[in-house]
């Protein structure tokens, strides 16, 4: 089988984790499945490129974490300036009651790029420090710093922070 | 006083400890509180953002996306490329948009629904209506005590939570819909040892001309799809329902 048929194929019964880890990485589900079909276009005219020593999910992954970042790029920070603006609604108001908490759900969009990609791969995926390291060719450190100062945001959204 | 810095925490709860560590960190749980009291957040986070998100999992995969995986195809994109920087320009006009999966009509809705189910979530967790058990979450307190005792046949207009389907699952559970009628929440609960287990909690739809729909029978599409992919023969009639309410939901 030539490789583009064996990716193909590969990547049918990862489409829904893929479609989860691009939901937690833009958020909204459109936009989350124009980022599965950059994805698998990308995955399909690179297919010559995965060796079959290489996990297809993590490689897959990697393509859909910088398709992400490019589009943000591409994007500019518009997301990001919205994103914050709800956030710093929230952080104005000290009550946390049951409405507030409703919004408060906007910290994982507001986290920063670098902040929530580790939670959508270790929290939501279930990947290992060194797998997420790997993949975003970073040290293990900076993965447990990022998803430790992630975890700290959002528990400081969700009120319950000691 | 504590010895044990977050990072080794957190380690601890994403099991990325050797055995040696993560036993130290079992024996101070024991008697530490506040060690204990991370240790449940850290673990509640994890399992909220896992139920906020793996619904996902359960949803049917657009067409379009399966499409570029059909075998006998050549490689190179079967539809042009549309960046979502493209898209995002637009959003809110309504105007070029393609055809698939734009539901979300209203620019306020379309901001906001991405954050919606985890809304949802965190907002249930926060009012205590949902609990976590073994990593899987369970309706609480009013949740619970609805899905007990209401009928979908005698309704009580002032109860919050309605309920709108009962159906025996296909592993044999019975389950049961439900709406929260002053929020746009609704989920699908399967009764099990544990209690109403919570597969599906998603936000409501909201209708063109922005009004909430509260109806049972607008049940969100992952509700809805998430009754159809478990559900064996019908939905219980009102005598099945009391039947199926008098027995203990087994």
């Amino acid at each position: 089988m030539d490789p583009s048929q064996v990716v193909r194929e590969g990547l049918i019964p990862l489409l829904p984790r893929l479609r989860r880890l691009a939901r937690a990485l833009a958020g909204q589900a459109d936009d989350a499945d124009d980022l599965v079909q950059i994805v698998l276009e990308r995955a399909m005219t690179r297919a010559a490129q995965w060796r079959p020593d290489a996990a297809l999910d993590k490689w897959v992954f990697a393509i859909a974490r910088n398709a992400w970042r490019d589009e943000l790029r591409a994007r500019g920070r518009s997301q990001r300036l919205f994103a914050g603006e709800e956030a710093g609604a929230m952080a104005a108001d000290g009550n946390t009651g049951p409405a507030q908490k409703l919004e408060l759900a906007a910290a994982l969009a507001s986290l920063p790029p670098d902040h929530r990609e580790v939670v959508a791969l270790v929290l939501v995926e279930g990947l290992s420090y060194g797998e997420a390291a790997e993949l975003l060719q970073v040290p293990v450190g900076t993965v447990t710093s990022r998803l430790a100062r992630a975890r700290s945001t959002l528990q400081s959204y969700l009120g319950n922070d000691t | 006083m504590n010895l044990i810095d977050n990072d080794t925490l957190q380690a601890y709860v994403d099991g990325e400890l050797d055995a040696t560590t993560t036993a130290r960190i079992d024996a101070a749980l024991v008697h530490d509180d506040l060690l204990r009291r991370r240790v449940q957040q850290a673990r509640a986070l994890r399992a909220q953002l896992k139920a906020a998100l793996d619904p996902v999992l359960d949803e049917p995969v657009p067409a379009r996306l399966s499409a570029l995986l059909q075998s006998a195809r050549p490689p190179q994109p079967s539809m042009p490329i549309k960046p979502l920087a493209q898209s995002a320009g637009r959003r809110g006009f309504g105007a070029g948009r393609r055809h698939t999966s734009r539901r979300w009509l209203l620019p306020i809705a379309a901001a906001t629904a991405s954050l919606a189910v985890l809304a949802v979530t965190l907002w249930w967790h926060a009012g205590g209506l949902v609990g976590v058990h073994d990593d899987r979450q369970y309706a609480a307190a009013a949740l619970s005590d609805a899905l007990d005792r209401a009928l979908a046949s005698e309704p009580d207009p002032h109860a919050p939570i309605s309920i709108g389907l009962s159906f025996r699952s296909a592993d044999g559970r019975i389950c049961r819909t439900f709406i929260n009628r002053a929020k746009p929440i609704a989920g699908l609960a399967c009764h099990d040892d544990a209690g109403w287990w919570l597969p599906v909690l998603s936000a409501g739809r909201e209708s063109e001309n922005g009004e909430l729909r509260q109806a049972a029978s607008a049940m969100p599409p992952a509700v809805q799809a998430a009754v159809d992919a478990r559900i064996r023969g019908e939905a219980f009639d009102a005598q099945q329902e009391r039947a199926a309410r008098d027995a203990g939901w087994r």
